[in-house]
C-alpha cells in the first residue's frame, strides 16, 4: 500500500510478538489481493476477465462487496469503479515505486459500480464490462480493521497505516486516545485532536496530491472540501464513509455520516467546519 | 449515536456499520487458518502436558482456583456482564494474595485455574441453568456481535447473529486455548435455543465453558 504501519501494544506481554506479526501479516496479504498497482494482484487479475464470473478469496470478495454497499448508499459518490478513470487523469502510478500501470485499452464507456455483479453462493465477482477497480479506501481499512482484531484480546492498542487508524481501549495513561487531525491548510499544524476509544479514525485530504479524488458521478476532481475526517467502529466503514462525503461536500457529506450513524468532521477549502453533533474533541 | 429519524435512514446506518462488521468478520475467519498455525504449534507443545483424562468411577476431585471475586452463581454474574476485560497480559499483574478456595462442584469464576485442568468431574451439569425462559425484555439490535471470553487456559471468541430481535445463531469464531473448542462443541446451539448466555457447564472444561459465556455475554452487551 506503500504506507508505514505502525502498532503499539499497550503493556504488551510474551504473546503480543506473535499476534504484532499475525496483524502485520494482514496488510501483506490483503494487498497482495486489492491491489490494482501489483499486475499480479487477485485484483488485476479479476479485471482482465470481463464478461464471465470469476471465483474470487474471501478477502476480495467482502472488500468488493463493501465497497458496492458503500457505492448504493451514497447515490455514487463513493464508487470502486472510479479506478479507470484515476488512471485516465494519470493516476496511474504507485507511489512507493513509481512504477506505471499498464493502460488499459478502450475507451471509458461510463462503467459504475453497478456493473459489478456479486455470487455470495459461489463466492464469485462478474464485471460487466471492462473496467478498473480501486479498492484503496476499502482495502487499507480493511487490513488495519483485520489487524485490529488480532490484537483485540490485548485491549489497548494502536494501529496507524498512514493515517488510517484504529485506536483500541486506552492510552499508556489509561484515557482514551487523543488523535490529532492534520489542519488541511496549514502544515505542522492540527485542525482540532479527537479523543476516541475502540474506534477507527479516516481522513480523506487534498493535501497529499491535490484532486486525488473524483467525483465518479462526473470523474472531475472533488473541490469543495479539503479534508473530511470519519470516525467509525471500522476503518474500512470509516475511510469509505471520508472518500464519499470529501465528493459529496460538506453539507450532504454530513447527512451521509448522520444517517450512516458514524461521527465525522468535514473542512471546507475556505476552512469553514461541518460536524457530527456527537464528535467528541479532546479537551 | 445515530441522528437516524425516518425508518429507510435507520436502516442506512443499520446496514452499513453492520456490513462493516461482518465483512471484517468474514475476512477474518477465512484468513484464520492461515495465520494461525503459530498458535497451533504452542497448543501442541503444552497439550502434551495435558492430565489425562479423568476417570469417573474415581472420586470427584475439588478443583482449586484463584478468585480476585468472592464466588458467585452465574445468574448474578449474568446480570452484570462479567469482567470480562481481563486480558490475558493483565492476568500476570493480579495479584495471587487471595486465599485460595476449595469447593467441589465447578463454579465460574472470572480467574480461572492457574493449573492444568484437572477435570472435575462426575455427572455433567451441575447446576441447571435456568429453564430456557426467553428473557422478555432484552432486546438486542439486528446484526453480528463478537466478543472475547477470557481464562488462564487461553481466550475465546464467539460471533452472535442478532436477527428480529433475537439469538439466530452463536459460534465459536476463534479457539485460542490450550485445548480443542470440540470440547464445548455442544455449548453454541444452546445460547440460540435458551435465548441466553447461560449454556450448560461441562464437566472437565468448565474454564472453557466459562470464557465462551463470558464471550457470549460480551457479544450480547454490544447488542443492546
Amino acid at each position: 500500500m506503500g504506507t508505514l504501519i505502525t502498532i503499539q501494544v499497550v503493556r504488551a506481554c510474551g504473546e503480543a510478538d506473535e499476534a504484532i506479526s499475525r496483524a502485520f501479516g494482514w496488510f501483506h496479504a490483503i494487498e497482495e489481493c486489492c491491489s490494482r498497482f501489483d499486475q499480479r494482484s487477485e485484483l488485476v487479475r479479476l479485471t482482465a476477465q470481463a464478461g464471465r464470473p470469476v471465483p474470487v478469496s474471501a478477502i476480495l470478495f467482502e472488500a468488493v462487496k463493501f465497497a458496492l454497499l458503500v457505492a448504493e448508499e451514497s447515490g455514487g459518490a463513493f464508487d470502486p469503479t472510479v479506478g479507470r478513470r484515476m488512471q485516465a487523469r494519470g493516476f496511474d502510478k504507485e507511489h512507493r515505486t513509481g512504477e506505471r500501470i499498464r493502460a488499459v485499452s478502450g475507451p471509458d464507456d461510463g462503467a459504475s459500480y453497478r456493473d459489478v455483479l456479486l455470487d455470495p453462493d459461489r463466492r464469485t465477482i462478474a464485471l460487466r464490462r471492462p473496467l478498473t477497480l480501486d479498492l484503496g479506501a476499502v482495502a487499507k481499512g480493511l487490513a488495519v480493521d483485520t489487524a485490529a482484531r488480532e490484537l483485540e484480546m490485548f485491549t489497548d492498542f494502536a494501529i496507524d497505516a498512514g493515517g488510517d487508524l484504529y485506536l483500541g481501549g486506552s492510552n499508556e495513561q489509561g484515557a482514551g486516545w487523543s488523535v490529532g487531525i492534520r489542519h488541511p491548510r496549514r502544515e505542522n499544524e492540527l485542525i482540532t485532536s479527537l479523543r476516541v476509544s475502540d474506534q477507527a479514525v479516516c481522513t480523506s485530504g487534498d493535501y497529499e496530491r491535490r484532486g486525488h479524488i473524483l467525483d465518479p458521478r462526473s470523474a472531475a476532481p472533488a473541490n469543495a472540501v479539503a479534508s473530511a475526517t470519519v470516525v467509525a467502529s471500522r476503518a474500512m466503514l470509516a475511510d469509505a464513509l471520508a472518500t464519499a462525503a470529501f465528493v459529496l461536500g460538506p453539507r450532504e457529506g454530513l447527512r451521509l455520516l448522520n444517517r450512516a450513524g458514524v461521527e465525522g468532521l468535514i473542512v471546507t477549502p475556505d476552512l469553514e467546519r461541518y460536524e457530527t453533533r456527537g464528535l467528541r474533541h479532546a479537551a | 449515536m445515530g441522528m437516524a429519524q425516518s425508518g429507510p435512514s435507520k436502516k442506512i446506518a443499520n446496514s452499513l456499520v453492520t456490513a462493516s462488521c461482518a465483512g471484517v468478520l468474514a475476512v477474518y475467519i477465512a484468513g484464520y487458518t492461515r495465520t494461525q498455525h503459530a498458535a497451533d504449534r504452542f497448543a501442541a507443545q503444552v497439550a502434551e502436558r495435558r492430565p489425562v483424562v479423568h476417570d469417573p468411577s474415581m472420586p470427584p476431585i475439588p478443583e482449586p482456583f484463584h478468585s480476585r471475586e468472592p464466588v458467585r452463581p452465574r445468574e448474578i454474574e449474568h446480570a452484570k456482564p462479567l469482567p470480562v476485560a481481563v486480558a490475558p497480559q493483565a492476568a500476570e499483574v493480579v495479584p495471587d494474595d487471595q486465599p485460595a478456595v476449595t469447593v467441589a462442584v465447578p463454579t465460574p469464576s472470572p480467574e480461572p485455574s492457574p493449573l492444568p485442568e484437572p477435570a472435575p468431574v462426575a455427572a455433567e451439569p451441575k447446576v441447571e441453568p435456568p429453564a430456557p425462559i426467553p428473557p422478555p425484555a432484552p432486546k438486542w439490535k439486528d446484526g453480528t456481535y463478537t466478543g472475547w471470553g477470557y481464562s488462564r487456559h487461553g481466550n475465546i471468541e464467539a460471533s452472535v447473529v442478532i436477527e428480529s430481535g433475537r439469538i439466530a445463531s452463536a459460534i465459536i469464531s476463534q479457539c485460542r486455548t490450550r485445548y480443542s473448542c470440540s470440547v464445548i462443541d455442544r455449548l453454541p446451539p444452546q445460547v440460540a435455543q435458551r435465548q441466553s448466555p447461560d449454556v450448560d457447564y461441562v464437566s472437565g472444561a468448565t474454564q472453557s465453558a466459562d470464557a465462551f459465556y463470558g464471550a457470549v455475554v460480551a457479544a450480547l452487551d454490544k447488542a443492546k
